[in-house]
Order: structure tokens, then C-alpha cells, then sequence
């Protein structure tokens, strides 16, 4: 059942359609809902996640990749505990639990005609996939597109199936920290692209996804090039219970991921005052 | 308002017995506690018990409980998912004004932000609260400095006042008035509101020389636990002397974090697991470590802040419309660290960190 758009409190029965792998350990599922009166009205703002039902073994957040628009329904999972390892085990035509999409989201509206750059490390491309491809179905609205993707090896680099795509209509640039005699592209971690890329200061806005450690090395460079804290944007990672602001797990000084979040400005992640 | 004999009271307990489970105050003689449950029936009920150690909000907010049963097959792909919710009338009998503050905290909580908490609105659907005025406060009480008490003033449906050797009985709802009507209460007057009052003046006065284990003056602190002006050598001595046990929580009428988890059910088929929310504590390490090991509040000062964030903060508050403390005291009783709220206030107050 949906109030006001959402499944707030018994899941959603959906059906796994196909499994893709992504990277070691990382697999993306096609999803569709059982009841298609929810199927036709789902929607959800990129940047805003669901909360997905293992049966049997329990729920956890998830983001949604794919564009709000014109993209098929999937999500990406790494398996690394109880519920995302046992969804690991499913295979299409299994069912799983949704409820959402909860969260905020990016604020689209408010940065029309800025140069958008896109940073990310590993698996930090799944939560900025959505805007990715939003922004280049309304390429026309923005200024320079700038894609910067640091993996690991060649074989971490998450959406290779994008990567062409991608390519060819924004600037990307893709590194890896140990590169393979085969790989062409860049080498190194990948606050080194923000040199490389020239990336704009000047009416921009930047959203950066990934571990701890690269997020703050890539704000830190963006802020010595000059771009204010209040124009880097992030999503935050909390052990997340309800995903409806009751469980209080999420909280992150007077805000919780789940309703307040998960997309903050790093001026609001500093000002909180907690740990990443 | 009306009026009923002494003698008489838990005639009303009675009544409600007949449509409501029962719950209310009285002395557990393996422990020697005073505790709020359900009874078997009113004669079970000493409105003269002591403050109980654990607030009623277990009967809105169990300690353990069953939200969905689902199973899924995957042989047939059929998947059946029932929610629990339970409206089950309660009538809760003798609650002490701080820990009726407690509910509706809990209520502005779970019903008033931009969700609505399902499971609890059930539970709250057929709640009847009588409540009862503090003419005394215990040895623990500080709620008159977090305007938890001694009276309460809005949120029951009938409350209590001892008078003597009669209850002044007033109605907050209609559902009360209903119920004193069909008793036939006496009618009350102007002379009993105003003996009412003494009383009440009577109780705060005795703070002072009764409630002497805690004084919490928590405007001094609300505004800098808000800002957060306050040296990171204070909490790291409150930290310290946390056990981590989480006994603050459980026995707050505010905390109300809960973990869920996904069981197999008990004696049941292969496919069939319960949905089980229980209750939580951000003391807990676990609390926020997310999956892979990482843990963004891994010190333990840095967990122990936040239910001093959650009680105190005007950020908080204006969840609750009121401070997250109603000023019981049990945090303070409880606490094997000696770090309950008012300590708390203390260190913070005078900066003391050694
Ligand atoms: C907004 C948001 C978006 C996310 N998006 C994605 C995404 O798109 N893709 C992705 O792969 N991941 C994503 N994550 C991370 C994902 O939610 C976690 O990887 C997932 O919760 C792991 O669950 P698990 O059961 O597999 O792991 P586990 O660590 O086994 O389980 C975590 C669960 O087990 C229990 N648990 C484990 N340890 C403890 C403990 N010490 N104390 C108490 N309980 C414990 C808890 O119930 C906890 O929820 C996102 C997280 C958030 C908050
Ligand atoms: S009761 Fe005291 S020791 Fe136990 S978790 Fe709470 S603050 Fe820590
Ligand atoms: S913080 Fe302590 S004193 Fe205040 S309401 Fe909770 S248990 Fe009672």
C-alpha cells in the first residue's frame, strides 16, 4: 500500500528479472513490483533510497541508481553481511521486499546552468549513478559535466557498460590505483583528476561519493582550488533500521540520514560535527 | 470534576478491567520494587507505591515485539506478508504525572514527525490513561525543574488527586467524563480544586528536604549542549565512566530507539520468519557499526553524548514540543557508572572533567 507516494510500512512485493555482475562481490538486480498498480506509480528523486527486504533474513538501505526517467528499475548491492550476502544467493525470477523511496535527494533545481562534476571511489558510483544519467538526459541544462572514477584495479571499476556511453557525452575520466599492462586509462587516486580535468570552481557544484578517506582527500583539493564547502554535495552511510526517522539508528548530530538526508552539503557535514 | 472515597477507588480500576487489559502500579515482592504491568485484577493495584521502577511505556513501545509475520516459498514464489498491529483496549491506572510526560513525548514522537509510526498508533488507538497527582516526590524526583510534574496537566483521560481520605477526580477527555458519569461520582468543587492546589504547592516544597539524591538544572545546560560549547575533556570523562550497558535507556520514559530484526518463526513451517522490533541503546557499540565493520561513533564518549543530545537539546525538543528529560531520576538510579542525567548536568554545568 502507498501513502503519499511511498511504502512506508509493509513491503512491496517484487520480483528479481535479472542479475547482472557488476564487480567482484557487487551485483545489480532488475527489480519489478508484483502489484502493478505500484509498479505504474512508483517514483523517486535521485539521491533518495529504498529499504529492501531479504525474506527471511531482514532489511537494509539501499540507493536507487537508476534515472528518475526513462531507465529500468535496479539496484546495486556489494555483499559484505547477513542480508546483502543472502541476496547475493537469489537468482531471477526470486522475490524480494521495498519499501520507499525515502530521503531527500539531489537539489536538481537549484543548480540549473552550473558545471556539475561527478566524483566518485569504488562503489560511490552506485549512489551517483542516478544523477549521472539525469544530468545527461538534460545535458542542455548544465555547464561542463566532468566524471571523475577512481577504482581499485581495472576490474573494480563499477557500470563498465556506461563507461563508453558516458564517455562520449561529458568529460570522463576513469583511474585505478594498480593498473593491469592492458589498462589506458589513468593511474593513481583519484583527487589526482581534479588537476587533470581542470576542474571549475567558478559555478560549480561537485558531488562526491565514496570511502572516508577519499572523500575527505577529494573535498580537501576541491576547497584548495577554491569551491566552497556549501557546493560539495555527498550522500552519507548510516546503519539505518526503519528508514523512516523512528529507529534513531541514522542520527548524525541533530539530523537523521534516513529523512533529513542522505544528501548533505559537506558545510553540513562539518557543521555536525561527526565522524564520516 | 468529582470525587471518590478511598475506599473506593479501584472500583474505577475495576471498571476499566471489564473492557481493557489492566495495567498499573504495585510492590513485586521478589524484588521489592515497585513495577507498572498488567495485573490479573484492580485489587492487585497500590496506588501508594512508590515511583515504579520501569514507566509504563512498555505497553506502547514492548521490549520485544513481533511487527510482521511473512513467509515466502521459494518452490511457488508465493510470498504472504501480515502485519501485527495491537489495538488491544489497555487501561493504564496510576501513572505518575513524569512518566505520562513520557507518553506524550513518545506520542509528539511517533505520531507528530513526517511519518507516522504504524505499530504505535495501533497500540495507542484504545489507550485509556488515568493518572495520578504526586503529593510527595520521592528521593530520586527532579521533575519539577524539566516540568514533568509533580502534576500532571494535559494527556489523561481522568487523573487522581489524593485529598485525605477522598481522590478528587478530574476529566481530561470525554471518554473519562463518560466513565465518571456512569459511575455516579459525587461532584467536586471549587474548595476541593483549591485544596488540590495546596497539595501540589505542599509538594514542591518538600523537594527540597525529600528529593535529595538529584537537582538538574537543565536550562543551564540546554543551550550548550545545543551549540555544543562544551570542552570534549567533559564528555570524555562522562564516556569513560560509561559501562555501556544501556540500562539508561531502557528505563527512560523518552528513550524509544529500537532495532529490527528478521527471525525464523518459532515452531513454525520453513518459510515463516516474524519481523521482531525490540528495544535499542545508542550506549551499545553496535549502535550505529555498519556493515563491514566501520563504525563513525566507534569512542565511546561519542555515543554517550548523543542520549544527553536527545534529553537535552533544543534541536530535539522540538520533537518532543518539551525537553527529551521529564526528570524521574532513574537514569540516575540505574546508572552503575554514576553518570545519570542530573550528574550529567552537573559536569557540564561546572566544567568538571577529572
Ligand atoms: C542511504 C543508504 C544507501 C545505501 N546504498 C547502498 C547501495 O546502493 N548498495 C550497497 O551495496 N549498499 C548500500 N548501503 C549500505 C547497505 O545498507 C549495507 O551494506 C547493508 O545494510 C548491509 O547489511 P547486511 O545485513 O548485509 O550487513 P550486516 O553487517 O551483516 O548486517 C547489518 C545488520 O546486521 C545487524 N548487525 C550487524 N552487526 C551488528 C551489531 N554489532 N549490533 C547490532 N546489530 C548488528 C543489524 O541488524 C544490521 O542492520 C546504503 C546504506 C545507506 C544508509
Ligand atoms: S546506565 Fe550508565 S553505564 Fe549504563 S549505558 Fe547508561 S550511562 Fe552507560
Ligand atoms: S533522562 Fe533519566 S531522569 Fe530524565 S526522563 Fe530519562 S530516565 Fe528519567
Amino acid at each position: 500500500m502507498m501513502e503519499n507516494g511511498k511504502i512506508v510500512t509493509i513491503p512491496a512485493v517484487a520480483t528479481i528479472d535479472e542479475i547482472k555482475d557488476e564487480i567482484p562481490n557487487v551485483r545489480t538486480y532488475y527489480l519489478s513490483f508484483d502489484d502493478k498498480a505500484i509498479d505504474g506509480a512508483f517514483t523517486f528523486r535521485s539521491g533518495q533510497f529504498i529499504m529492501l527486504t531479504v525474506f527471511g533474513e531482514g532489511e537494509c538501505a539501499i540507493s536507487l541508481p537508476p534515472s528518475p526517467e526513462k531507465d529500468r528499475f535496479h539496484i546495486t548491492v556489494r555483499s559484505v553481511g547477513k542480508v546483502t550476502r543472502a541476496l547475493g544467493g537469489l537468482s531471477a525470477g526470486d522475490k524480494v521486499g521495498v519499501r520507499g523511496p525515502f530521503g531527500n535527494g539531489f537539489p536538481f533545481d537549484e543548480i540549473k546552468g552550473k558545471n556539475v562534476v561527478f566524483v566518485a571511489g569504488g562503489i560511490g558510483l552506485i549512489p551517483l549513478r542516478s544523477s549521472i544519467v539525469h544530468v545527461l538526459q538534460h545535458r542542455k541544462d548544465f555547464g561542463r559535466v566532468i566524471l571523475l572514477s577512481g577504482s581499485r584495479t581495472p576490474s573494480d571499476i563499477m557500470y563498465k557498460y556506461n563507461m563508453k556511453e558516458w564517455q562520449e557525452n561529458c568529460e570522463a575520466f576513469y583511474t585505478v590505483d594498480n593498473p593491469t599492462p592492458d589498462w589506458t586509462g589513468e593511474t593513481g587516486f583519484v583527487h589526482t583528476l581534479i588537476e587533470k580535468a581542470k576542474v571549475p570552481v567558478e559555478n560549480t557544484v561537485a558531488f562526491v561519493c565514496g570511502p572516508p578517506v577519499m572523500f575527505n582527500t577529494v573535498n580537501q583539493e576541491l576547497m584548495k582550488r577554491g569551491l566552497s564547502d556549501e557546493f560539495i554535495i555527498s550522500t552519507l552511510e548510516r546503519h539505518m533500521k526503519c528508514g523512516v526517522g523512528k529507529c534513531q539508528h541514522c542520527a548524525v548530530g541533530r539530523t537523521l540520514v534516513c529523512t533529513d538526508g542522505p544528501v548533505y552539503t559537506y558545510r553540513q557535514i562539518k557543521i555536525l560535527g561527526e565522524q564520516i | 470534576m468529582y470525587l471518590i472515597k478511598k475506599s473506593d477507588v479501584l472500583r474505577l480500576a475495576e471498571e476499566l478491567g471489564k473492557t481493557h487489559d489492566l495495567y498499573g502500579p504495585f510492590m513485586e515482592p521478589a524484588t521489592k520494587q515497585a513495577m507498572f504491568e498488567r495485573v490479573g485484577k484492580a485489587a492487585d493495584i497500590d496506588l501508594a507505591a512508590p515511583i515504579p521502577a520501569l514507566p509504563p511505556k512498555h505497553a506502547l513501545l514492548p521490549h520485544y515485539e513481533k511487527i510482521l509475520a511473512y513467509s515466502y516459498d521459494k518452490k511457488t514464489q508465493k510470498v504472504d506478508l501480515a502485519p501485527i498491529y495491537d489495538d488491544r483496549p489497555k487501561a493504564l491506572f496510576g501513572v505518575r504525572p513524569c512518566d505520562l510526560t513520557g507518553i506524550l513525548c513518545l506520542d509528539r514522537f511517533f505520531l507528530g514527525q513526517e511519518f507516522l509510526d504504524e505499530v504505535y498508533k495501533y497500540h495507542r488507538k484504545n489507550l485509556f490513561i488515568v493518572s495520578q497527582t504526586c503529593v510527595a516526590p520521592f528521593k530520586q524526583c527532579f521533575c519539577v525543574c524539566c516540568d514533568g510534574g509533580p502534576a500532571a496537566s494535559e494527556g489523561y483521560d481522568l487523573n487522581l488527586t489524593d485529598l485525605g481520605d477522598t481522590y478528587l477526580v478530574e476529566a481530561g477527555s470525554e471518554k473519562g467524563k463518560k466513565l465518571a458519569e456512569a459511575m455516579g461520582l459525587a461532584a467536586a468543587d471549587a474548595k476541593h480544586q483549591a485544596e488540590k492546589t495546596r497539595r501540589i504547592d505542599k509538594c514542591i516544597t518538600l523537594f527540597d528536604s525529600v528529593a535529595t539524591d538529584n537537582k538538574a538544572w537543565i536550562s543551564r545546560v540546554m543551550n550548550r549542549v545545543t551549540t555544543g560549547f562544551i570542552d570534549e575533556a567533559v564528555w570524555e570523562y562522562i564516556g569513560n565512566q560509561c559501562f555501556e550497558c544501556g540500562a539508561c535507556s531502557f528505563v527512560c520514559p523518552t528513550c524509544s530507539c529500537f532495532n529490527i530484526v528478521d527471525l525464523p518463526r518459532k515452531n513454525g513451517g520453513a518459510h515463516e520468519s516474524d519481523r521482531v522490533r525490540t528495544w535499542d541503546s545508542c550506549s551499545y557499540e553496535g549502535y550505529t557499526r555498519e556493515a563491514g565493520g566501520h563504525n563513525p561513533r566507534k569512542p565511546v564518549e561519542d555515543r554517550r553524548n548523543k542520549r544527553f543530545f536527545c534529553k537535552l537539546s533544543y534541536s530535539q525538543s522540538k520533537k518532543y514540543l518539551r525537553p527529551g528529560c521529564v526528570g524521574c531520576g532513574r537514569c540516575q538510579w540505574v546508572c552503575p557508572g554514576d553518570i545519570g542525567l542530573p550528574n550529567v548536568v552537573t559536569y557540564i554545568r561546572r566544567e568538571i572533567h577529572s
